[in-house]
């Protein structure tokens, strides 16, 4: 269970430049559940997601884990919740060129210091599960945008966090492959995994195994007294 | 004399320290007056945040700290030949009146700043900032020191006159003179001494290895690293140093440090200086042994802080004892004037 308690994120605070991304943000997201954080483009999604997976702190305000509090931790313990609890999917593939799908996918799990051929392994059942298995020894500039996609999933799931997070996935997917995605989504929730998405998709959205949909606007949550 | 490039290093580096310990304390203030780490207050956020910057800044500080004692000494050391009388940093540090305050008061602060580097480790260990309070009442106990420490540099170096005709190190700590700490301590009886200095290492070392293996007697232990840590000072002047120079009168705590007896001083006081702070590091990290967020890994912590003072100590004593064994000097008996 994720507990954000009256999260405020304000950026370029004292400037002329002042902007508050958000404010007072109460909520509570369920376990093994899948949540859709929905809004217009500014809403404060994008922001929400990353304070929600330790990415960035709020100005004010505490977000809390299973119980236990997080925004006071200090940086290290951070990276370790980081790495173990949460698996990032972005609106780009952020895959690092030059270097083949296989090494993309099993990089995130290095540092953990997992034995290279357990971690191989690992990369290789991942990737042949959502398909792209024979893709393991291209290069990424190679992938077509969707393949791209399916090993940043891979590569998401590579530390087999609890809790994976996807900021805007369908943006850059055809109608399809966005189909494929809400599938594969469907797959970790009966896994037990909660899934949280920022999307102004409908396709999300409406989705119906999406439990829970939650509409920000303007930094609020809409429906919530400011 | 303030041009000369050791004199530069030794300023830059106590007003770095002060001003840096300064901007600390600022932020060290607020966190005393305001750190609750159950609010989401964004003035709590703020020091959060602020409090990896003063920590990440004070260990660099406070690191220059340890190194300047040396700097410190080295320059008294270097400056030898500009003063007329002078034959090592005995010399130097007397030309005016504030050399040896300047002295005494850094190390004091390296006792310090060591402790204070001690408990920012255990701290950084923690999830929940455990011994933030703690830290921040140290620094804010330190910093008066540290700023008076740059006064006294500053009036050190700033006062330094090279007509003045300064006293040698023979003079400054002899056994014949019985006026001033130095001579007062090198007319100690050497063999005394010796017994002292030897009785209380084994007490310490002793203590520290029964408290390495049981977990006991921790405070016991710091009191008595403290104790021989003054015991092995005033030994090198009452006796270590008269093996090392195979001279029966020649008590100099200063000479050791240079060339001609292959710098062995530098390595002496950095063992000495090196084991005090373990040692003391120890008695200052107890009382936070039940703490929740600490208890899995302070107590190991706590035991290699003793493990490393009792070792620096044991090497302490192996290379005195070497120096006495392998000199030319044999003191069968006390020298009467």
């Amino acid at each position: 269970m994720i507990e954000l308690v009256k999260v405020k994120k304000v950026f370029n605070a004292g400037n002329p430049s002042e902007f508050s991304a958000l404010n007072s943000i109460n909520l509570l997201i369920e376990e093994n559940q899948v949540t859709v954080l929905k809004g217009p483009s500014g809403s404060g999604k994008t922001t929400l997601l990353s304070i929600v997976g330790c990415m960035s702190r709020p100005s004010a305000g505490r977000v809390k884990l299973q119980g236990r509090e997080i925004t006071s931790l200090p940086e290290r313990f951070l990276t370790d919740i980081r790495r173990k609890t949460f698996g990032f999917i972005f609106q780009q593939p952020n895959l690092i060129k030059g270097i083949s799908v296989l090494d993309n996918v099993m990089l995130p799990a290095y540092p953990l210091g997992e034995k290279r051929s357990h971690l191989r392994d690992k990369a290789m059942k991942g990737l042949a599960e959502l398909n792209i298995g024979n893709k393991a020894a291209s290069k990424v500039e190679w992938l077509s945008g969707g393949e791209a996609q399916r090993a940043s999933i891979v590569r998401a799931l590579i530390n087999d966090p609890h809790i994976i997070i996807a900021d805007e996935p369908t943006a850059h997917l055809d109608t399809k492959l966005s189909y494929r995605f809400m599938e594969i989504i469907e797959k970790f929730k009966a896994e037990g995994k909660t899934v949280i998405i920022t999307s102004h998709d409908p396709l999300v959205y409406e989705s119906s195994m999406v439990d829970r949909v939650v509409n920000l606007r303007d930094g609020q949550i809409e429906g919530e007294p400011a | 004399m303030i041009l000369h490039p050791t004199v530069i290093a030794n300023l830059l580096a106590v007003y770095i320290s002060s001003g840096m310990v300064l901007y600390a304390v600022y932020y060290g203030v607020q966190i005393l007056k305001y750190w609750d780490i159950e609010s989401g207050h964004e003035l709590q956020l703020v020091l959060e945040r602020k409090t990896y910057l003063i920590s990440t800044l004070l260990s660099y500080v406070f690191g220059l700290q340890l190194l300047s004692l040396f700097l410190f000494i080295f320059t008294a050391d270097s400056l030898t030949p500009l003063f007329v009388g002078a034959m090592c940093a005995a010399g130097t540090l007397n030309v005016d009146a504030f050399g040896y305050p300047t002295l005494v008061l850094k190390i004091f602060n390296f006792i310090l700043a060591g402790l204070w580097l001690v408990l920012n480790y255990a701290d950084n260990q923690g999830y929940d900032y455990p011994i933030i309070k703690k830290k921040y009442l140290l620094l804010a106990f330190i910093a008066p020191f540290i700023i008076l420490e740059a006064i006294l540099e500053s009036a050190y170096f700033l006062g330094m006159e090279a007509d003045v005709i300064t006293s040698c190190c023979g003079s400054l700590f002899s056994s014949e003179r019985k006026t001033g700490i130095g001579s007062e301590i090198a007319s100690m009886p050497a063999l005394t001494m010796m017994w002292v200095f030897y009785g209380a290492m084994l007490c310490t070392l002793a203590s520290g290895i029964f408290f390495y293996l049981k977990g006991l007697g921790g405070y016991l232990y710091a009191a008595l690293s403290l104790l021989t840590f003054m015991v092995s000072l005033v030994s090198i002047v009452s006796f270590i140093s008269l093996y090392i120079y195979e001279l029966p009168t020649h008590h100099c705590p200063f000479c050791i440090i240079m060339e001609e007896y292959h710098y062995l001083g530098y390595l002496l006081y950095i063992l000495l200086f090196g084991a005090v702070v373990s040692g003391i590091g120890v008695a200052a990290l107890i009382p936070f042994r039940q703490v929740e967020s600490l208890q899995f890994m302070l107590s190991g912590f706590i035991r290699k802080l003793a493990l490393a003072s009792v070792i620096l100590y044991a090497a302490f004593t192996a290379f005195v004892t070497y120096e006495i064994v392998s000199s030319s000097l044999v003191i069968a008996y006390e020298v009467v004037y």
